[in-house]
């Protein structure tokens, strides 16, 4: 949660519940909701790494709250992340053991492996359409979930290579 | 039904364009088809015109003198009378000829009802009492001319000159010598000095009527009011016209064929336009199938829309006809007039519509019944395995010909079942229009080679007023003669029949005529004869065959050694040689002399010649050329071969945007492998070429096969006999061949250039589907 | 592999092949069905001994590589193409026998099609393409545009009623052939990769309008090889090589919470 803390506070200095907030707003339910607590943690990590600095505001009948600020330190280490190519997601790898190995182990069929698996990506996937009616006027929200779709996609593409390999 | 008219409704609303064309060829082909009929009517059938401009009688009541006519002009029905006319038998003599004549008293003024059509010179003139106007057959058959004198015999013995001081037609009676005695108006008082006895004369009336058909009864009801003792002979309209119209059967013939041919074209052009709809439609179709049209329902869909359109197209066109035909200059106007002022013309009229939307229907029931078999399944379409190079392609290839040849030639017979069926629809009108050729080359043959086609002698010459020792010296003085031969014509009669043939002496046996044989050999025998087709008709004679004829009451045993082309009296004429016809007293005596001209002599000119080097007592005359009658058939053959080019080209253009459209892909794919948009042009422009070129051989190949049987059965049930066709000059095929294939390429450059200018990914997807 | 499908009269239809009653909750009910296309040199097996059910109410999607003679299954039992053997009952009537023209008069009241390019009557308007289908059924013109106004309310395709399908985008094509199949309101729906050539949205527009319909009881059979698009389904039958693989309802949403979440963990 780092990073896109980081690039929140980029935008305007804010304090930990606002950014929480921002956060649910930004991702709506594509994003499983943020803990609180883990936000002031991690804030509190960044400020010790100099990324951001706090600063405690005076509030009437109220506990102070603390804003944090992005530092040029922390600039950089947003700029260094933006600058980085993002590593994909990988082929479910447990499975494919399971595919590889069953027919040595006696143990299942391997059409009944890949249509178990195929059940179980179809279910996921019909929650994601579900998902994704929930939350129609949250962009971003739909654009991860259909980011998620497209990879299950292309995993049940991959059971129907794997299909045709047992032919 | 409903679903049914929605469909059709919002199709012909889409397709407007298409539709409106679809509906002007039909309207321009009902519109020539009726204007040749109406032309061909006209020639075949020259009673309506004369009937017509004359205000005709349709009843024409011969009575004897006292007879009170008076009540005849009440009857019901009649409209108009002409005369009563006092009348007489007489005779008519012009030289050796002696034949029957009616003399009819006629005042000054031509009647308004029934009245004489002056042709030439004038009519009666109480200043020129001894003159005489004949009507127009018995003239031409006594060869008699404006200005000539006759000798008119009455029966009780007197006997006048008489001078011809007009020749007028007359749809009173049909024409000499198939309507006998002949017609002639004078005044009443030379009918008075030629029969004085008025016991000698009858009193003639014409009754005109309201209606035509009535005719037959209204005679019934001449002879109840005057008493059968009364009238001594009636006639109607229609024996008038049948009597006339019998020496035209050849023009009758071609209307009928060029009918048929206009017609067929007509069905193959709409068959072609519905086929290409139904390629052009075939999703639409199956998407019509998967929402619940039946196959039958199909079917009908195209029936029912491509038969309105004939029917719309129809009604157009027989209206354009009725209303603006008669407005047309010339020949077409007036038989347009002609004919639509004939009882029968509405049914003609309702006969030829009736026709076309009928042939167009037959003809899209194919197509049609195509559509209904398109499968349901919308994309569902068995890819073509890539087929191999075709073999004239593989030809072109060795000869090295340029890739667009050998490409094209692929493109054309890659699949020989569309591409015989495209040869097949481009074949029919070229045919058709080889036939049309045909028929313009048997007229030309008529009239450029005669000798072939029965009229070896063009001029005819008869002494008046010399003797024939001395015409027969003129004759043979003139250099532009070549021969002359003597001969005499006379009825006769066939045993069993009640109709007569005429039988010709020409020529002798040691001078024989060149009669233009097609079976047999020439008159070598005084019992040797040839005959025409009509003459072997009606004596159920074939060459080879003896016959029987009673001639001059003598009866005469004949040989027919051969079959001559007769273009006269439709073929029914046995010519033998003069020592045939000889009686006791010797060889007949000669009526005139066939002249055969030296070749590339002018007729017109050695007659003028003649006539000078006699002073005027020779009497030369042109012989008839049939090709001259058939004037009107030459306007139907272009107007024919028009239409035919037109429907050649629609086909065409369906031909080529088929074409286009089986080979989309392939031109795209040929595109993005680097020929340049010209090179495929070259191969869309050389594969129509090669498809045109292949329906020119065929269809003029069937076309000349087709034309010479066609003309030559013409001419067999004309009587004039088969053996006239003529084919067309083979530089004329060659010339018309090559435009077609010329107009083939030019026509398919326009769609072949779009296509080429399509961007060649637009064309490789759009035919993903 | 699992041939049978749901239903377990697999054993009767062998012993009694040609006395055997479809059950009576079946909408389609299909046996051991056989197509073969021939090619000028091969022949290619599109559908081998597929039996098949699809009881009233349900939407089932046939899902499946191209080529694994989904769409061929779909035309079979839609009637616009004949099986080589096997048998077809449609809302308890036997079907594979019928001429093209008793199809023909099924398919107005009987089954609706939806395709993957529209195949919409191309010079009619969009109003007369859904008023097509009821007038052939037997309505009358008032009755049909009513009906035909109901659906395009519906679907919010009213002002496009006049248009010609040519300018009709994707999505409005495929909603009027959406309307042109249920106006008769056929029992079952048959939908041949509806949305394979839309784009997400109105992929998403015309699913969410197939479930709507589903909710109100409309049986639909659809066929595609889009995954989003079957899991819509409550079934889904995998096709493979003109077999059915797989045969697998589909779970409830609830059942699967924290899956969709794990799916979506963002890393950082």
């Amino acid at each position: 949660m780092r990073l896109p803390l980081l690039a929140l506070l980029a935008k305007e200095p804010a304090h930990g519940y606002e950014l929480k907030q921002a956060l649910e707003q930004t991702f709506g339910a594509a994003y499983p909701q943020p803990n609180i607590g883990q936000v002031y943690v991690t804030l509190g990590r960044l400020e010790k790494n100099g990324l951001i600095k706090g600063q405690d505001v005076d509030q009437s009948n109220r506990p102070n709250k603390r804003v944090y600020e992005i530092t040029d330190a922390g600039r950089e280490e947003l700029a260094a992340w933006f600058a980085e190519p993002t590593e994909g997601p990988r082929v479910r790898d447990e499975f494919f053991m399971k595919l590889v190995l069953a027919p040595g182990a006696g143990g299942s069929d391997r059409l009944a492996l890949i249509n178990t698996q195929r059940r179980h990506y179809l279910n996921v996937m019909r929650g994601l359409s579900r998902l994704a009616a929930q939350d129609r006027d949250n962009r971003a929200a739909q654009l991860l979930i259909e980011g998620a779709m497209l990879h299950l996609q292309a995993d049940l593409d991959w059971l129907e290579r794997c299909q045709e390999e047992l032919d | 039904m409903r679903a049914l008219l929605r469909w059709v409704r919002a199709d012909l609303r889409a397709h407007r364009g298409q539709a409106t064309l679809m509906v002007l060829v039909t309207a321009v082909i009902a519109v020539s088809l009726i204007l040749a009929n109406a032309l061909l009517q006209d020639a075949a059938n020259p009673w309506q015109r004369i009937f017509l401009q004359s205000r005709g009688a349709h009843v024409w009541i011969h009575m004897r003198p006292g007879a009170d006519t008076a009540p005849l002009s009440r009857l019901d029905g009649v409209t108009g009378v002409a005369g009563p006319y006092r009348t007489a038998p007489a005779d008519l003599v012009r030289g050796t000829e002696k034949v029957g004549l009616e003399l009819r008293a006629a005042g000054a003024e031509p009647p308004s009802v029934a009245r004489p059509l002056v042709r030439s010179g004038r009519w009666l003139d109480p200043a020129r009492p001894d003159s005489i106007v004949l009507e127009g057959s018995l003239a031409h058959a006594m060869r008699v001319g404006v200005g000539n004198t006759v000798t008119v015999h009455g029966r009780d013995g007197a006997t006048r000159p008489m001078r011809v001081l007009g020749i007028a037609d007359s749809a009173d009676q049909g024409s000499y010598p198939d309507w006998t005695p002949g017609l002639g108006w004078v005044l009443p008082s030379a009918l008075d000095r030629v029969v004085p006895e008025p016991v000698h004369t009858q009193q003639v009336i014409g009754l005109r009527l309201r209606d035509p058909g009535a005719a037959d009864f209204t005679a019934q009801q001449v002879v109840t009011t005057l008493g059968s003792g009364q009238v001594t002979q009636v006639t109607t309209w229609q024996q008038v016209r049948s009597a006339m119209g019998q020496d035209n059967r050849l023009l009758g013939l071609l209307l009928g064929v060029f009918g048929l041919v206009a017609l067929v074209a007509a069905a193959l052009a709409m068959a072609g336009a519905a086929g290409s709809r139904v390629l052009v439609q075939v999703r639409d179709i199956a998407v019509l199938k998967t929402i619940g049209f039946t196959p039958a329902q199909v079917v009908r869909l195209f029936l029912y829309e491509h038969t309105a359109l004939a029917l719309a197209g129809m009604v157009l066109g027989a209206g354009a006809a009725s209303l603006f035909g008669p407005l047309l200059p010339g020949a077409l106007g007036e038989a347009m007039g002609l004919w639509q002022a004939e009882p029968a013309h509405a049914g003609a009229l309702a006969a030829t519509g009736a026709g076309v939307v009928l042939s167009i229907a037959l003809a899209t029931v194919l197509p049609a019944w195509r559509a209904g078999r398109i499968p349901a399944a919308p994309t569902v379409r068995a890819n073509h395995p890539a087929s191999g190079i075709s073999r004239l392609a593989r030809l072109a290839l060795l000869l090295k010909l340029p890739p667009a040849l050998a490409l094209g030639s692929r493109a054309a017979f890659h699949r020989p079942l569309r591409a015989g069926l495209t040869v097949a629809r481009l074949a029919i009108p070229i045919m058709m229009i080889t036939v049309a050729l045909g028929s313009w080359a048997t007229l030309d043959g008529f009239q450029d080679h005669p000798r072939q086609l029965g009229l070896a002698a063009s001029l005819t010459a008869r002494p008046s007023g010399m003797g024939d020792a001395e015409a027969r010296r003129l004759l043979t003085r003139q250099p532009e003669v070549a021969a002359a031969y003597p001969g005499v014509e006379t009825p006769a009669l066939v045993p069993g029949e009640t109709t007569t043939i005429t039988v010709r002496a020409l020529g002798t046996a040691d001078h024989p005529y060149p009669f233009a044989l097609a079976a047999g050999h020439l008159i070598r025998d005084e019992d040797e004869a040839v005959a025409g087709q009509g003459a072997l008709d009606l004596l159920h004679a074939r060459v080879g065959e003896w016959v029987r004829v009673m001639a001059g009451g003598t009866p005469h045993i004949l040989h027919i050694v051969g079959r001559d082309i007769e273009p006269d009296h439709n073929g029914e004429m046995l010519s033998v040689e003069l020592g045939a016809l000889a009686g006791p007293g010797g060889p007949p005596k000669t009526q005139y002399d066939a002249l055969v001209l030296r070749p590339g002599a002018d007729p017109k000119a050695v007659r003028a010649d003649l006539i000078a080097a006699s002073h005027g007592r020779l009497d030369v005359r042109s012989v008839a050329n049939p090709a001259d009658r058939l004037g009107m058939v030459r306007v139907v053959v272009v107007g024919l071969v028009g239409v035919l080019t037109l429907i050649g080209l629609a086909e065409l253009v369906t031909a080529t945007a088929s074409g286009l459209r089986d080979h989309i892909r392939d031109l795209g794919v040929l595109r993005a492998m680097g020929l340049t948009p010209r090179q495929v042009t070259a191969i869309i422009v050389t594969s129509t070429g090669l498809l045109a070129m292949v329906a020119v051989l065929v269809g003029t190949g069937l076309g000349v096969l087709l034309s010479d049987r066609l003309i030559n059965m013409e001419g067999q049930a004309s009587g004039v006999g088969a053996g006239i066709a003529r084919m067309p000059a083979p530089e004329t095929l060659l010339l018309a061949g090559a435009v077609a294939v010329a107009v083939a390429a030019c026509v398919s450059v326009v769609p072949a250039t779009r296509a080429t200018r399509a961007r060649i990914t637009t064309v490789l997807s759009a035919s993903r589907t | 592999m699992n041939r049978s499908g749901p239903d377990t009269a697999g054993a009767a239809a062998t012993a009694h092949p040609d006395h055997v009653l479809p059950p009576a909750e079946a909408m389609l009910w299909a046996r051991d069905l056989v197509k073969v296309h021939h090619g000028a040199e091969t022949a290619t097996h599109a559908v081998r001994h597929v039996d098949l059910r699809v009881d009233r109410g349900e939407f089932v999607a046939i899902m499946g590589p191209s080529g694994a003679g989904k769409s061929t299954l779909l035309h079979l039992l839609g009637g616009l193409d004949r099986p080589d053997s096997g048998r077809i009952w449609l809302d308890g009537q036997r079907v594979d026998g019928l001429t093209e023209a008793r199809w023909s008069l099924l398919r107005r009241r009987t089954v609706g099609i939806v395709f993957q390019f529209f195949n919409l009557v191309t010079n009619m308007t969009a109003a007369d393409n859904v008023e097509l289908p009821a007038l052939l059924a037997g309505m009358s013109p008032k009755q049909a545009r009513t009906r035909r106004e109901e659906l395009f309310a519906e679907l919010d395709l009213d002002d496009r009623a006049g248009s010609t399908p040519a300018a009709l985008s994707g999505g409005e094509q495929q909603r009027v052939a959406l309307a042109r199949a249920l106006v008769n309101e056929p029992g079952l729906l048959l939908a041949d990769e509806p949305t394979g050539n839309l784009d997400s949205r109105n992929t998403r527009d015309v699913l969410r309008l197939l479930a709507r319909y589903h909710a109100r009881g409309q049986t639909i059979l659809l066929v595609t090889h889009d995954a989003r698009v079957a899991s819509s389904a409550d079934r889904v039958i995998s096709l493979y090589d003109g077999e059915i693989a797989d045969d697998s309802a589909l779970h409830a949403p609830s059942a699967s919470p924290t899956t969709v979440a794990d799916v979506l963990r963002l890393k950082g």
